[in-house]
């Protein structure tokens, strides 16, 4: 609790401004909604035969899974707040097109007879009688639409639209439940407030109703609009970064520590990030160096000059008893030592992840490459069980460990790809149910033997010293070997579109400032 | 006045009003009885268009309906209906203000008009005037009803059912009190009812249809005395004897009414036109006492008392 309330204060300007944008997305995309579903369902009820194919497709848009709508969603209209609006806005469609329909439906026919009788037009009829007989059937949906839709808007963050989602995926990806509740109990209190005060207005005599309703029709724009307009404030980078980054220590927070110098951040998940810079949705992201879509999207990486990213070298982690009993395997594994570069693992990802390559075919071919390929030696041996992250570049470098091991020892191999995050692949190992995986040394430094801030500052500044001190301390502590680093740095880096890179005349992060 | 020229409405397969022609002049009241399914409802709703016809003509004041704008049409036409269809969102006031808004009258000319029409049928503007239908009892909803309708002063009422879901007693009651409106005796009215007993106390003219088709029209007296056919008879045979005491009035049995006053307690004075069941109601109201009632015809009066008045009655009603 105590730390639910000092990470929220800490967090206090970022959580307003998640709050306002969650507000904003749910409101404009329920007025969009208002403005064509009650309509929609009055034109229901005049054309009975369009009402089942009307409601139907409202129907169906309230199947689709809200992930899946907004992946649609994407190609179409590009990241941020539009394919958010609109998901959220074919959300909404159904509860206020439905209720605006059976509202009007369920008016007593007597009552419909009357007013005509009496020599209502039909306009008249509509506004005078059938309408504010409705309302309160109206209200109750367009109330299940703002409580559907602020539940709906957490996923929001998912495509860098913003919203108390942003908290609720950084603490999903780090594993920090803390963070997750600092999204998620706003958001469930924002669905609770305005269940509460529609129900309230729901609940009026139809008069009060009509009358509020001319000021919901002030309000709601007034809210909609709000959050956007507070948002045009600062003309700043936009950054995308993963909602990881910003919760890790050596994350966004470290970053404007050391260049004292902000953005606008964007949350977008790691997928969509380089998709987002390069369509310009962005002006920078903070992604990571070895990505093959750097290439493919023609991205910059900037220097970083102030190392506000720790080094993550990557290298295979062994059991230590297995290295004692079979120096073969680290013999056959160290051949790879210092012989991948960023730009070389950066080609070796792009060719799985748009070429559409195997990770198997790709790690063969650049075995080949390097006159290193050897096929199976022996058949029946002891199996060693080699686990790999979820991510193209620990699939293909698992499969290469595999394939040197076939071909230069007597083992046997397993691959267990997709095994999770760092915890569940170090866990794994630390009990033997795995014996090696390629693991990098930020993640080793800062993830699991987390010391000392003013250690870490003196460690990271230099490569070699964290790749020994992480070395040192697992041997110690774990009976984990850290093998030779394979020569890449997959760290975090501030990356650019290569020509907005050019004309602005930038190399390095610092060179970003006073931009 | 409102002429029906070769009326006829088919719904697909089925014909619910087959040739039907009257007319009524102003000021007079049209009973349509006839058993549900009859098209006595069709018929009505025809005339202020709610129904188009299929054939025939109808024509108010000498204008086809047809030609005139549907929304004037209905805004000359009172519409009472038997579930009440007020507004649940409006109070009384508004509910009885909705056609003269319409209209545009100004608001000081509409409260005026809507609380004397409360006042006259019988529902108290102050008390009445802010309450919501739902706050009102059946009874008391139906008047608002008929105040509702009667409102922009129309030349034309049409009903349907108006007391049909009423208990026997309110129903009488309201009949009592629409019947006493002054403003009535200028309006054509058309009443469809079920209640061959409400058809024969409220109208001058009666219409009789069954399956679509007039079996007869006229007075009710002339449906009872001369019945066009066996149709008329049966349908009326049931509640013969109350119709025929609704019919036959004191004018009726004049001449055989003894010029001299009877042993009787307190006298009663009757119009020559009371239908006699009401003077059977007043003469007995008083258990245990015998009444005499009077009535004057050419300045010589007659005097009865209840078992005097009944035989004079059998006797009539065997000579007709």
């Amino acid at each position: 609790m105590q730390r639910l309330i000092d990470f929220l204060i800490e967090n206090i300007d970022k959580l307003g401004q998640q709050t306002l944008e969650h507000i904003g997305l749910t409101f404009l995309s329920l007025l969009i909604a208002i403005t064509l579903a009650v309509p929609g369902g009055i034109l229901a009820t005049r054309k009975p035969r369009l009402a089942p194919s009307l409601l139907g497709v409202a129907g169906i848009m309230q199947t689709i899974p809200s992930i899946a709508l907004l992946g649609f969603l994407l190609p179409l209209l590009g990241i941020g707040v539009k394919p958010a609006i609109v998901a959220l806005f074919l959300y909404a469609l159904l509860p206020i097109l439905r209720n605006t329909y059976t509202g009007i439906k369920e008016v007593d026919p007597a009552i419909r007879e009357a007013a005509i009788g009496m020599g209502m037009t039909d306009w008249q009829v509509l506004t005078k009688v059938e309408l504010p007989l409705a309302l309160p059937v109206i209200f109750a949906g367009v109330r299940t639409a703002t409580v559907i839709n602020v539940g709906v808007a957490t996923l929001a963050a998912f495509i860098g639209a913003g919203g108390l989602g942003e908290f609720i995926f950084g603490g999903i990806a780090l594993n920090n439940n803390i963070m997750i509740l600092a999204g998620a109990i706003p958001a469930a209190l924002l669905a609770i407030f305005f269940d509460q005060v529609l129900g309230f207005l729901q609940n009026l005599r139809i008069r009060t109703l009509t009358r509020s309703a001319g000021l919901l029709a002030v309000g709601l724009p007034l809210l909609a609009l709000l959050p956007f307009l507070l948002q045009l404030q600062a003309d700043r980078l936009r950054a995308g970064m993963n909602p990881e980054f910003i919760g890790r220590e050596d994350g966004y927070n470290n970053f404007v520590e050391i260049y004292n110098m902000e953005f606008n951040t964007v949350f977008l998940n790691s997928a969509l990030m380089y998709k987002a810079v390069r369509e310009g949705y962005v002006d920078v992201i903070f992604g990571y160096s070895t990505d093959g879509r750097i290439k493919a999207y023609d991205l910059m990486l900037l220097e970083d000059d102030r190392n506000a990213f720790p080094p993550y070298y990557c290298a295979p982690v062994v059991r230590q008893e297995l290295v004692a009993q079979h120096p073969e395997v680290a013999k056959a594994l160290n051949q790879l030592a210092g012989r991948i570069d960023n730009e070389r693992m950066s080609a070796l990802n792009y060719q799985v992840d748009f070429l559409k390559k195997s990770p198997e075919l790709v790690a063969r071919n650049f075995l080949e490459e390097e006159g290193l390929w050897r096929p199976d030696q022996a058949q029946g041996g002891e199996t060693l069980v080699i686990a790999s992250k979820i991510f193209t570049e620990q699939y293909i470098l698992s499969a290469m460990f595999a394939a040197l091991i076939n071909g230069y020892t007597n083992f046997d191999t397993e691959v267990k790809d997709g095994l999770g995050g760092t915890k569940i692949c170090f866990d794994a190992l630390r009990q033997g149910e795995v014996d090696l995986y390629p693991e990098y040394t930020g993640t080793g430094l800062l993830v699991m033997l987390s010391p000392d801030k003013e250690q870490v500052a003196e460690l990271v500044a230099d490569e070699e010293a964290t790749y020994e001190y992480v070395d040192r301390q697992f041997r110690r502590q774990f009976n984990i070997d850290w093998l030779q680093p394979l020569g890449f740095n997959n760290t975090y880096a501030l990356m650019m579109r290569r020509k907005d890179a050019q004309s602005r005349g930038v190399k390095a992060i610092s060179g970003l400032k006073g931009e | 006045m409102i002429e029906v020229q070769h009326l006829t409405k088919r719904f697909e397969a089925v014909t619910a009003v087959k040739d039907l022609s009257f007319k009524i002049d102003t000021g007079e009241t049209l009973a349509l009885i006839g058993t549900s399914g009859s098209g006595k409802t069709t018929t009505l709703k025809m005339i202020n268009r709610l129904i188009e016809p299929s054939e025939g003509a109808i024509l108010v004041e000498g204008e086809e309906v047809h030609d005139l704008p549907v929304v004037e049409l209905r805004r000359r036409m009172g519409y009472v209906i038997q579930e009440t269809g007020l507004f649940t969102h409006y109070t009384v006031e508004e509910n009885v203000g909705v056609v003269p808004r319409l209209l545009g009258w100004d608001e000081e000319r509409i409260r005026e008009r809507v609380r004397a029409l409360l006042e006259q049928l019988g529902l108290p503007p102050g008390q009445f005037v802010h309450s919501y239908p739902g706050q009102l009892s059946g009874g008391q909803q139906q008047r608002v009803g008929i105040a509702r309708a009667l409102a922009a002063d129309p030349p034309i009422v049409l009903m349907d059912e108006p007391f049909g879901a009423l208990d026997p007693i309110t129903r009488g009651d309201i009949r009592r009190d629409f019947m006493e409106l002054e403003e009535l005796t200028s309006k054509t009215t058309i009443l469809v009812t079920h209640d061959v007993e409400e058809a024969f106390e409220m109208a001058d003219w009666v219409c009789l249809l069954d399956a679509g088709r007039m079996q007869q029209i006229g007075t009710p007296a002339q449906l009872l005395f001369e019945p066009a056919n066996d149709f008329v008879v049966d349908f009326l045979s049931e509640q013969r004897l109350q119709l025929e005491m609704e019919v036959i009035t004191l004018n009726d049995l004049l001449e055989a009414l003894p010029a001299s006053p009877p042993n009787g307690e307190r006298e009663q004075s009757f119009a020559p036109s009371t239908p006699v069941r009401q003077v059977i109601a007043a003469l007995s109201s008083v258990p245990g006492h015998t009444l005499t009632g009077r009535v004057e015809h050419e300045g010589r009066a007659r005097y009865f008392d209840l078992a005097g008045l009944m035989q004079q009655f059998f006797q009539y009603q065997k000579k007709t």
